[in-house]
């Protein structure tokens, strides 16, 4: 799998605790637990339109930076905890990264976590759209 | 008499599909778009097979056969309205058929100054075309409120909104709430204050008989894809003394008499608003889906709707943390039942529903006026129709219950 080879150990870790949930209300169940651990949470005072992630249905915001170290930071906020989870999730995997790895990345980790019904762009549920928006962050990031 | 659920629904093969995690399929989202029973695929397919045409245009058999087919479901959906094909004009849909209603006739009646009164109830299809001719020609727009207690039209204030008013546009059935508006009293009251009436029966279509004649209306908008119909058709039913006053808002082929290079004449009645090749295999379809319809009385078709959304609304309530919009238990509301939990988001919900092959929607309904008067972005709308039955139900409350418990 050419992706695990940007993944970070944390990431591979929660693909692999995902997996070993016994069914989907299981898995939502550990993802509902995700949205309330993320990393670098971005309060509500901080949704503006200008980090807003348009397509979603739900309200989700992401604020790209680098740290002082040069390295990758996204702090991101929603309010359907699905879509909050799994933007707890891609913080995980992507703080820390340079920009040019998080570019590197594909949203199949959320495929692998089971989260099947996160995927579908037509779902408008925000994964996909979170995804693209950081990415966008990340290779502006790069310039 | 009781419907005969297990022959229904034996006439609609997608409610056998099963979900890709293997869970059956239970289909809640009526109000966006109902399931299609056999007879009306076959009609459609039988048409491709076998007559594959287009309409009014040649004199071989196909064509005449096309035309025939055509024509025939127009009187039929005419009949089942209860009006005359004449006073029917063929549109892609509801949507459609207000902005021909928005274009043909308020253009060239109304001008700056002129009232039109909507309600917050409405879909945005009977909202954005007069915010549109209001910027264009400088109408004026009068929106009746809601009262959020009773989830009603404020009648006090539609009598005062509709004086000096020349139309008058109200939702039949709401298709966030439910509530059968009083059409007949907004009718009545409209027309004594010399206003036209325009009725959005896209939701009020599947659950009750519209008759045109005796309703009164001036024009009624319907989408043929909620009553059993395919997508891409629909009607606008408008008074014939009306129609003959009104100009295309679409020019071409189909529509013309004559056309020279120094100018063209038109058709009269409802080709005069059909212009270009016709949606023969949509209009064929909605023919055959009527005609489905036919073999019920719709008043069983409600009662049957009506008896699933009020119990499946009191089962919700009773779980924590579940509130209601809506007044399902109102003897003349439709199918749709809209709620939301107090901590887990609306997209979150519908999710887990889905997870247990429930179908329901979430969003705002393209009815945001209505979500800012009852304060909240979005719902879940779990609505029925005429092949829903009591154990769905009951199987959805069992997983909304379940999921309440575990992620709240």
């Amino acid at each position: 799998m050419p992706d695990d080879n940007i993944w970070s150990e944390n990431l591979i870790s929660i693909i692999e605790e995902f997996q070993d949930c016994f069914d989907s209300m299981e898995r939502y169940e550990l993802l509902f637990d995700y949205a309330k651990m993320h990393p670098s949470p971005l309060p509500p005072d901080e949704w503006k339109e200008s980090n807003k992630i348009v397509g979603c249905q739900s309200r989700a915001h992401v604020d790209c930076n680098l740290d002082s170290n040069g390295n990758f930071m996204l702090r991101g906020g929603a309010d359907a905890q699905i879509v909050q989870g799994l933007m707890s999730i891609t913080a995980i995997a992507v703080n820390g990264m340079t920009p040019g790895s998080v570019l590197k990345m594909t949203p199949n980790y959320a495929e692998k976590m089971g989260i099947q019904s996160s995927l579908t762009p037509s779902r408008a549920n925000g994964f996909l759209n979170m995804f693209r928006r950081v990415q966008e962050e990340a290779k502006n990031l790069m310039e | 008499m009781a419907l005969n659920l297990q022959q229904i629904r034996s006439d609609f093969p997608i409610l056998e599909r099963k979900l890709p995690n293997g869970k059956q399929l239970v289909y809640f989202d009526n109000a966006a778009t109902s399931q299609k029973p056999k007879c009306v695929i076959n009609a459609m397919t039988d048409y491709y097979e076998q007559y594959n045409s287009n309409a009014h245009r040649a004199n071989h058999t196909l064509a005449d056969e096309a035309t025939t087919a055509l024509e025939e479901a127009r009187k039929n959906i005419a009949n089942f309205f209860g009006t005359s094909p004449s006073q029917l004009i063929y549109t892609s849909g509801a949507t459609e058929a207000i902005n021909l209603v928005a274009f043909s006739w308020a253009r060239e009646h109304l001008s700056k100054n002129d009232i039109v009164v909507l309600t917050e109830m409405e879909h945005h299809a009977d909202i954005v075309p007069w915010q549109q001719l209001s910027k264009e020609i400088g109408i004026e727009v009068r929106y009746v409120p809601i009262d959020t207690n009773t989830f009603t039209l404020d009648m006090e204030a539609f009598s005062v909104a509709i004086i000096d008013a020349s139309l008058v546009c109200v939702v039949h059935t709401s298709n966030v709430l439910g509530v059968r508006n009083p059409v007949e009293e907004i009718i009545r009251q409209s027309q004594e204050v010399g206003a036209k009436v325009l009725l959005d029966c896209a939701q009020g279509a599947p659950h009750e008989k519209i008759d045109f004649d005796s309703l009164g209306a001036d024009f009624i908008a319907i989408s043929a894809h909620k009553m059993a119909g395919p997508t891409g058709i629909g009607c606008l039913l408008v008074k014939e003394n009306i129609m003959s006053k009104m100009s295309p808002f679409m020019t071409g082929g189909s529509m013309i008499k004559t056309v020279t290079t120094h100018g063209s004449t038109f058709q009269d009645g409802h080709a005069l608003f059909e212009t270009g090749t016709p949606r023969i295999a949509e209009a064929i379809g909605w023919g055959a889906a009527v005609e489905w319809l036919n073999q019920f009385e719709m008043k069983e078709i409600h009662s049957h709707v009506h008896g699933i959304a009020s119990w499946t609304a009191r089962e919700m309530q009773k779980i924590p943390g579940i509130k209601v919009y809506g007044d399902p238990e109102r003897s003349d509301s439709s199918g749709a039942v809209s709620f939301l939990h107090e901590t887990i988001q609306s997209l979150d919900l519908a999710l887990l529903l889905d997870e247990g092959g429930f179908a329901v929607r979430t969003g705002h309904h393209c009815a945001q006026p209505l979500m800012d008067a009852l304060n909240v972005p979005s719902t879940n709308r779990a609505s029925f129709w005429i092949y829903n039955t009591m154990e769905e139900a009951k199987s959805f409350i069992k997983h909304l219950s379940y999921i309440v418990e575990r992620f709240s």
